[in-house]
C-alpha cells in the first residue's frame, strides 16, 4: 500500500537511524513510501501551547500535503507527531467555520486540508492495515527468547477518545501483541504505559530523568534485554540520556532501547548495522549478538 | 443475576497488618456501579471496609479509587465496564488512590496533598477595588470556560496517577493547576500576571508538568487539567512574556522560532537556545552552567555516531520555507490570538452549529420573557 | 471571637452540590420581588410564612450579587449580563444558574472564600456531631464530636451553635440525596426539646432517573424538555394546561405517579422526559451534566433518546423550627438550610428556592449567631456529655451479632417501608403500618451490631449513630402526613383528597416531651395572599 509518509524531524535529526529501519523495513512488509519532504515540524505540544492557530495551520498543511500525494493515508513513525497531530485534526475536524479560516492560512500555497484524513502511526497500519497475521508470514527470523520490554510513549495511547481507542480498543497492546507476533516476548513492567519525561527535560532535568532512569531500572529489573519505541523523543530522554538519567535514580541502567522500526527488522532478517543498531549511545551490541545466534530463514 | 468478584486492598494502621488484598463476591447487575457493589460487601459481609462516599451520581467526588490500576470514581464506574478492563478478565481489583498517603483501606490523605496544593495557587478571587454595583459585565464565553475549570469536583483523581507528581511530589499537580486557570480565565480576577508569574517561576509549576494526558484520560468531569496547564503556559508567554527561571519561556520561543527559520526541528539549537537566548544570553552564568551540564549528552550522541558534527552546525531547510515565514507572519500578525475551545463549541461543533438559530431564540425566550 | 466550622465530610462534598438547576430571585427591572414571593406562597399550597417568604424574595437579588462579586460562575447573557432560565412555579424566567451545576459552583465558591478567610474561620473537617450540649437551663452551649480520622471525642464549647446539616433523605430509598443525608441535624435538636415543624411535607421530584434514582434537574424542563406517556400523550396538558411541564414539583410528581398507577406509563415503571426537543448547543451548554448523567448511569444518550423517570424522595420541606434569624426553640441554637423550617416551603418548594432558602436564612442566623456571642462570655459546660457518648459508642461497638440485626438491613427496611406508605398518596392504614414498621425498627436498632471496632475512620459506628436520627426522623415524618387529614402540598390523601382550609390551614409541630413525641399546632403567617384554589 502506498502512504503519505511523514518521518517527522528527530528521525532525520538526532535519530537517523528510525527513518533508515524505516525505509529499510517498509517494501519488506509492503508499504511504499511517499515521503512528505517539503512537510513542516509537527510542533510536538510547543507550537499549540504557544499559538493554536499557528499548530493548527502548519499541520493543516502537512495533512494537506499528504491528501495532495496519492497515498491511501498518512503515516508517522513518532508518537508525539501522531498525538500533535491528532489534536489539531480533532479541531480541524470539529468545524467547518474553523477549517475555513486555517485553509485561508494555507492558501497562498494553493494547499486545502478537506476534513477526515486518516493519520497513523507506523504501529497502528502495521497491526491494523497489514496485521498481525501476515506479520507473522514475513517473519524470517523469530526472536525467540528475546526479552523486550514495550515503552509506547503518551502520545499515542492517551488521551484515548482522540485517537479513536472506541474504534480500535487494543491499540495501548499492540506493542505486546507484535513482540509476541515476532517471536520475542513481551516483558510487563509498571513502565510501559508511563511518560519518558522528554518534554520537561529543559524545564526539569530532574523531573524529567527520573521518570526516564525509573522506567529503564524497573525493565531492567523485569529482566528485559532491550526496550522497545515507536517514539523518537522517548528514545532521546531513554537511550541519548540514559547515562545522565542514571544519576537521578542512583543505580546502574545500561539496557538498549530499539526504535520500533529496528524490532521489525531484525525479525524480518536484516542485520543490526543495516538498522543503524551501531548509532546508539547505549550499545545495543548484546541484543545483536543474541539475535546473531538466531537462525534466518531462506 | 452475575457474579462479580471484588479484589479490595485493605489496609487498617490500627490491625499492625500490613495492606493487603481481600476477595468479596457481589451478586449484581452489571448496570450497577462499582460502588454498589463495595457498599454490598460492606452492608452485608464487612462493615469496616472504608470507603469515602456520599452522592452516589459523581458530583461530590468522594470515591475516587484505582479500579483495575485505572483512578476513576467507584460511583460512576459500571460493573460491566470495570469487569471488561479485569487484569483476569474476572476479578475487578479496588485500591486506594496513589501519590497521596493511605489512611484507611480505600480511603487516603488528601489534606496532605491534594488540599495542600489548592491551597497553594491562592484560590479565590482578586478583583480589581470595589465590586459593581450590579454583576460585572463578563462576556458569555469567558464564563463557559472557566465553568469548564468550575465543574472540577476535587475527587482527586488525575493527582492519584499524575506521572510528573510520582517523580516529584512538590509538583503543583493538575487539579491545582486547572483552579489556577479558574481564575486565570475568569475576566473578573485582577491578579492574572501575578498568578502566571508565580506558577512559571516555581520549579515544580506549570514547566514541571510533562504533558502525558494522564489527567485529561481519567478526569471524571471533562475539566481536562493539561489542557489548561497549556493554556496559563500560553497566557504566560504570549500575553506577559514572564521569561521565567525554569526556561519554559526560551524552550517555547526557541522551538518556535527554529520552525519559523528551518521549518523542521534544528534539535542541535534547541538545547542551546532554551538555556539561554541569543549569544548573551548563552554567557549569563546560569545558561552556562545548564549548557556545560547538557555538554556530555551532546559528545555523547556525536560519539554514538547518531549525531554527524556538521549536522550540529547545518541544519537542512525546507523548500518553501518562505511559505512557513508568511504563515508565521500573518497569525503572529493578529491583533489577538484565535482558539477553538472544544468545550465551548463541542466536538462536533458543525452539528451543534447546524441548530443555533433555535437555540439562541431560545436562550433569549428564557432569559427575558414569561415562561 | 472565632468561627468553627465543623462537618462530618469534607465540605466540598456537601449535598449542596446536588443542585443542578439554579437559584432563584427577581432581579430583573421588570421581575419583582412580590411576584417571587406570590410564586413561593402558591407553590407553598399557602402553607409558607409569608412574612419568611417576603424576607427571603426580598433579599433575594442582593444575594445573587453577592455570590457573583465573590466569584460564583454564573451564566451570562450575549450582552455579558446575568442571564436566566425558566423553572417550575414559577411566573418570570427568574432562576440565576451555572450550567447545571449551580450548587456545586456555589459551595465551591464559599469554600474559596473560607480559605481566604483561612485566619479567621477554623475548619474541623471529618468530625462527626454526637449531640448538642445543652446546659441545666435548657441552653446549648456547644456540641460533642468525635474525629473521624481518629476517635477521639471532644466537647467544643460555643456561645452559639448553627445546625447547616441538611436533609434527611436517607430515610428514603430510592432517593436523589446522598448518603450523608441521615437528619443528623434535626434528630440532634429534637432529641435536645426543639420543635420540628411541617414534617409529613416531603417532596418527591419529578424527574429522577428510573433504577437508581439519580437526580435529572428540572432545568431539563425550565430548556423546554416535555414528559411523555407510553401512549405518546404529553401527559401534563391534562393536569396543568397553562403550565405543563413547569407546574409546581408536587403537581407534575402526582401527574406522573397517576399515568404509572393508571397503567398509562411504560412497562418498566417509568414515563419519559424528552430531551431531544431542546436544541443539541443549548443542551450542550446548559445541561453539561445530565449528559453525563445519561451516558455514565444510564448508558443513553440524552441529545438523541428519551430518559425513563420516575417521581423520587428528594427534599424535605419540614425541619427545625426557627424565626426569620434562624433561631430555635432553643436558647443558643439556630438552624438554617434543608435542616430548618422557617417555613418558606410550606406544603411544597419551589425548583431553585432551597439554594436561596440555604443562602438567605444561612446569612441571617450568623449575623444573629454573631451578634449575641459577642455581647456574652463562653459559657461553662459540663463535661459530663462526653462521657455519655464515650459510653454510647462504645454500646455500640460491644453489641455482637447474635444481639440483632445489622445496621444496614434496618435501614433499608426502613427506606423502602417510607417510599412505599408515605410517598406521593398516602393513606391512614398505609401510614398506620408504616408507624408500625418505624416503631419496630426502633426497637431493633437498640441491638443492631456493626463489625468495625477500631478507632481511625471508623464509619460503621457513626453509620448507627445515623441510623438512630433516621428513626426518630421518620416517625415524626409518618406522624405528621397522619395527622394532617388533608391534601395540601406533597401531602397527597386519598383518603382525604381535597385541601381543608378550615381545618388544616396550619403547621403541624412535633416536640419530643419526656420521651415522647407530641403535636401541637402552629398558626400559618398570612400577610398579602388569602388562599386560593391552585391551579397551574
Amino acid at each position: 500500500m502506498k502512504v503519505a509518509y511523514w518521518p517527522g524531524c528527530v528521525s532525520r535529526g538526532f535519530t537517523p537511524e528510525l527513518h533508515g529501519s524505516m525505509e529499510k523495513i517498509a517494501p519488506k512488509v509492503g508499504i511504499e513510501l511517499l515521503e512528505l519532504d517539503r512537510a513542516n515540524c509537527c510542533g510536538a505540544g510547543v507550537i499549540a501551547e504557544h499559538n493554536q492557530e499557528l499548530a493548527d495551520t502548519l499541520n493543516a498543511r502537512t495533512f494537506a500535503l499528504a491528501q495532495q500525494s496519492g497515498g491511501a493515508m498518512m503515516m508517522n513513525i513518532c508518537s508525539t507527531c501522531q498525538g500533535a497531530q491528532s489534536e489539531c485534526q480533532e479541531r480541524l475536524d470539529a468545524s467547518t467555520e474553523y477549517r475555513d479560516l486555517i485553509n485561508e492560512n494555507l492558501a497562498p500555497e494553493k494547499l486545502s486540508y478537506e476534513k477526515g484524513i486518516t493519520n497513523k502511526n507506523f504501529l497502528w497500519l502495521l497491526v491494523e492495515d497489514i496485521g498481525l497475521e501476515k506479520l507473522a508470514s514475513l517473519v524470517k527470523r523469530p526472536l525467540d527468547g528475546l526479552r523486550i520490554a514495550p515503552f509506547y510513549g503518551c502520545y499515542i495511547i492517551r488521551p484515548t477518545e482522540r485517537l479513536a481507542y472506541r474504534e480500535h480498543p487494543e491499540r495501548d497492546q499492540y506493542l505486546e501483541q507484535v513482540i509476541d507476533v515476532i517471536g520475542a516476548e513481551s516483558v510487563a513492567y509498571t513502565g510501559s504505559h508511563k511518560c519518558c519525561g522528554f518534554p520537561v527535560i529543559t524545564m526539569n532535568k530532574e523531573t524529567s530523568l527520573t521518570q526516564a532512569g525509573r522506567h529503564l531500572g524497573d525493565a531492567i529489573d523485569a529482566g528485559a534485554d532491550a526496550l522497545v519505541t515507536p517514539c523518537p523523543l522517548c528514545h532521546l530522554n531513554l537511550d541519548l540520556q540514559q547515562p545522565e538519567a542514571k544519576k537521578f535514580v542512583n543505580r546502574e541502567l545500561g539496557i538498549p532501547v530499539l526504535h520500533f522500526p529496528q524490532l521489525i527488522g531484525l525479525a524480518l532478517g536484516l542485520e543490526p548495522k543495516e538498522l543503524g543498531m551501531g548509532k546508539h549511545v547505549v550499545s545495543t551490541k548484546a541484543v545483536a549478538a543474541k539475535v546473531a545466534a538466531m537462525a534466518v530463514a531462506a | 443475576m452475575p457474579n462479580y468478584v471484588l479484589n479490595i486492598r485493605r489496609f487498617s494502621p490500627e490491625s499492625g497488618e500490613p495492606a493487603h488484598w481481600e476477595k468479596f463476591e457481589v451478586e449484581m447487575e452489571g448496570h450497577r456501579p462499582v460502588l454498589d457493589a463495595i457498599l454490598h460487601a460492606r452492608n452485608t459481609e464487612d462493615g469496616s471496609i472504608g470507603i469515602r462516599c456520599s452522592c452516589q451520581a459523581a458530583i461530590c467526588g468522594s470515591c475516587g479509587v484505582r479500579i483495575n490500576g485505572n483512578p476513576a470514581l467507584a460511583c460512576n464506574t459500571l460493573l460491566r465496564d470495570a469487569v471488561a478492563t479485569a487484569k483476569d478478565g474476572a476479578t475487578i481489583d479496588i485500591e486506594p488512590m496513589g501519590n497521596m498517603p493511605v489512611i484507611k483501606d480505600l480511603i487516603v490523605d488528601m489534606d496532605a496533598v491534594h488540599w495542600k496544593k489548592v491551597q497553594r495557587v491562592v484560590p479565590w478571587l482578586i478583583p480589581a477595588g470595589e465590586p459593581p454595583e450590579r454583576e460585572y459585565v463578563v462576556p458569555h464565553e469567558a464564563m463557559v470556560d472557566v465553568t469548564q475549570t468550575m465543574a472540577c469536583i476535587h475527587c482527586g483523581v488525575c493527582v492519584s496517577d499524575c506521572l510528573s507528581m510520582e517523580v516529584d511530589p512538590e509538583f503543583v499537580g493538575p487539579a491545582a493547576h486547572a483552579k489556577a486557570y479558574r481564575f486565570v480565565g475568569d475576566p473578573r480576577d485582577a491578579a492574572t500576571e501575578t498568578r502566571l508569574r508565580d506558577l512559571a517561576e516555581d520549579p515544580h509549576g506549570l514547566y514541571d508538568c510533562t504533558h502525558c494526558f494522564k489527567c485529561v484520560e481519567v478526569c471524571p468531569k471533562g475539566v481536562s487539567p493539561m489542557n489548561q496547564i497549556m493554556r496559563l503556559r500560553r497566557r504566560a508567554t504570549g500575553d506577559f512574556k514572564i521569561k521565567d527561571a525554569n526556561n519554559g519561556y526560551r524552550h517555547e520561543k526557541a522551538f518556535v522560532s527554529i520552525i519559523e527559520k528551518w521549518g523542521t526541528l534544528h534539535e542541535a539549537k534547541l538545547l542551546p537556545d532554551s538555556y539561554g537566548e541569543g549569544i548573551f544570553g548563552k554567557l549569563n552564568p546560569e545558561a552556562q552552567k545548564q549548557l556545560i551540564a547538557s555538554a556530555p549528552t551532546a559528545v555523547r550522541g556525536v560519539l554514538s555516531g547518531k549525531v554527524p558534527p556538521l549536522k550540529v552546525i547545518h541544519h537542512h531547510k525546507l523548500p518553501d520555507q518562505k511559505k512557513i515565514k508568511d504563515i508565521y507572519k500573518k497569525i503572529h500578525g493578529r491583533d489577538d490570538r484565535i482558539e477553538l475551545n472544544l468545550y465551548i463549541v463541542g466536538e462536533d461543533a458543525d452539528a451543534l452549529a447546524a441548530e443555533s438559530a433555535p437555540a439562541e431564540a431560545a436562550a433569549t425566550a428564557a432569559d427575558g420573557g414569561e415562561s | 471571637m472565632t468561627v468553627g466550622i465543623i462537618s462530618k465530610i469534607h465540605p466540598v462534598r456537601s449535598h449542596s452540590n446536588a443542585a443542578q438547576g439554579g437559584i432563584n430571585a427577581a432581579l430583573n427591572p421588570d421581575d419583582s420581588w412580590e411576584s417571587h414571593a406570590y410564586d413561593t406562597v402558591k407553590g407553598s399550597d399557602y402553607l409558607g410564612d409569608q412574612d419568611a417568604i417576603a424576607v427571603m424574595c426580598s433579599e433575594a437579588p442582593e444575594e445573587i450579587l453577592h455570590l457573583e462579586h465573590l466569584g460564583v460562575t454564573f451564566h451570562r447573557n450575549e450582552e455579558g449580563l446575568l442571564g436566566t432560565r425558566a423553572f417550575g412555579g414559577a411566573s418570570a424566567a427568574r432562576t440565576y444558574y451555572v450550567a447545571d451545576i449551580t450548587g456545586q459552583a456555589i459551595l465551591h465558591v464559599l469554600y474559596e472564600q473560607m480559605l481566604k478567610y483561612d485566619d479567621k474561620i477554623d475548619r474541623y473537617e471529618e468530625w462527626f456531631t454526637v449531640a448538642l450540649a445543652i446546659d441545666e437551663n435548657g441552653r446549648c452551649n456547644g456540641a460533642v464530636m468525635r474525629n473521624i480520622r481518629d476517635g477521639v471525642i471532644e466537647l467544643f464549647r460555643a456561645k452559639t451553635v448553627i445546625l447547616a446539616t441538611g436533609g434527611s433523605g436517607q430515610i428514603y430509598k430510592p432517593t436523589t440525596n446522598a448518603l450523608v443525608c441521615t437528619a443528623d441535624g434535626q434528630a440532634m435538636a429534637y432529641r435536645a426539646g426543639a420543635a420540628l415543624m411541617d414534617m409529613e411535607m416531603i417532596q418527591y421530584h419529578p424527574t429522577t432517573l428510573l433504577g437508581n434514582g439519580l437526580l435529572i434537574t428540572e432545568g431539563a424542563r425550565g430548556e423546554g424538555a416535555h414528559l411523555y406517556n407510553a401512549a405518546g400523550e404529553r401527559f401534563m396538558e391534562k393536569y396543568a394546561p397553562n403550565k405543563l411541564e413547569l407546574a409546581s414539583r408536587d403537581v407534575v410528581s402526582r401527574a406522573e405517579q397517576t399515568e404509572i398507577n393508571e397503567g398509562r406509563g411504560f412497562p418498566d415503571g417509568s414515563v419519559h422526559l424528552d430531551v431531544t426537543v431542546v436544541p443539541k448547543k443549548r443542551i450542550h451548554e446548559a445541561l453539561r451534566e445530565i449528559v453525563m448523567v445519561g451516558r455514565d448511569f444510564a448508558g443513553i444518550d440524552i441529545t438523541k433518546d428519551p430518559i425513563p423517570i420516575r417521581p423520587g424522595q428528594h427534599y424535605i420541606m419540614g425541619g427545625i423550627k426557627t424565626d426569620v434569624d434562624g433561631l430555635t426553640d432553643i436558647p443558643g441554637l439556630y438552624a438554617a438550610g434543608e435542616v430548618a423550617c422557617v417555613s418558606v416551603h410550606g406544603g411544597n418548594r419551589l425548583g431553585a428556592n432551597s439554594l436561596l432558602d440555604t443562602l438567605i436564612f444561612g446569612k441571617r442566623s450568623g449575623h444573629h449567631a454573631a451578634g449575641v456571642a459577642k455581647s456574652m462570655n463562653m459559657p461553662k459546660i459540663s463535661a459530663k456529655q462526653v462521657d455519655d457518648v464515650r459510653d454510647e459508642i462504645n454500646a455500640i461497638m460491644a453489641r455482637s451479632a447474635s444481639d440483632g440485626r445489622r445496621v444496614s438491613e434496618i435501614k433499608a427496611e426502613l427506606g423502602e417501608t417510607m417510599n412505599d406508605k408515605v410517598a406521593v398518596y398516602r393513606d391512614e392504614e398505609g401510614l398506620n403500618s408504616a408507624l408500625e414498621v418505624v416503631k419496630r425498627l426502633q426497637e431493633e436498632a437498640k441491638t443492631a451490631y456493626i463489625d468495625d471496632r477500631g478507632t481511625i475512620f471508623n464509619q460503621d459506628v457513626l453509620g448507627a449513630i445515623e441510623l438512630g436520627y433516621m428513626l426518630d426522623i421518620a416517625e415524626t415524618i409518618v406522624m405528621g402526613a397522619i395527622e394532617r387529614k388533608e391534601s395540601r402540598g406533597a401531602q397527597f390523601r386519598t383518603d382525604y383528597p381535597e385541601r381543608n382550609d378550615e381545618e388544616w390551614l396550619k403547621h403541624i409541630d412535633i416536640k419530643l416531651k419526656d420521651g415522647t413525641p407530641t403535636i401541637e399546632y402552629s398558626p400559618v403567617t398570612i400577610t398579602q395572599w388569602q388562599p386560593q384554589e391552585r391551579t397551574y
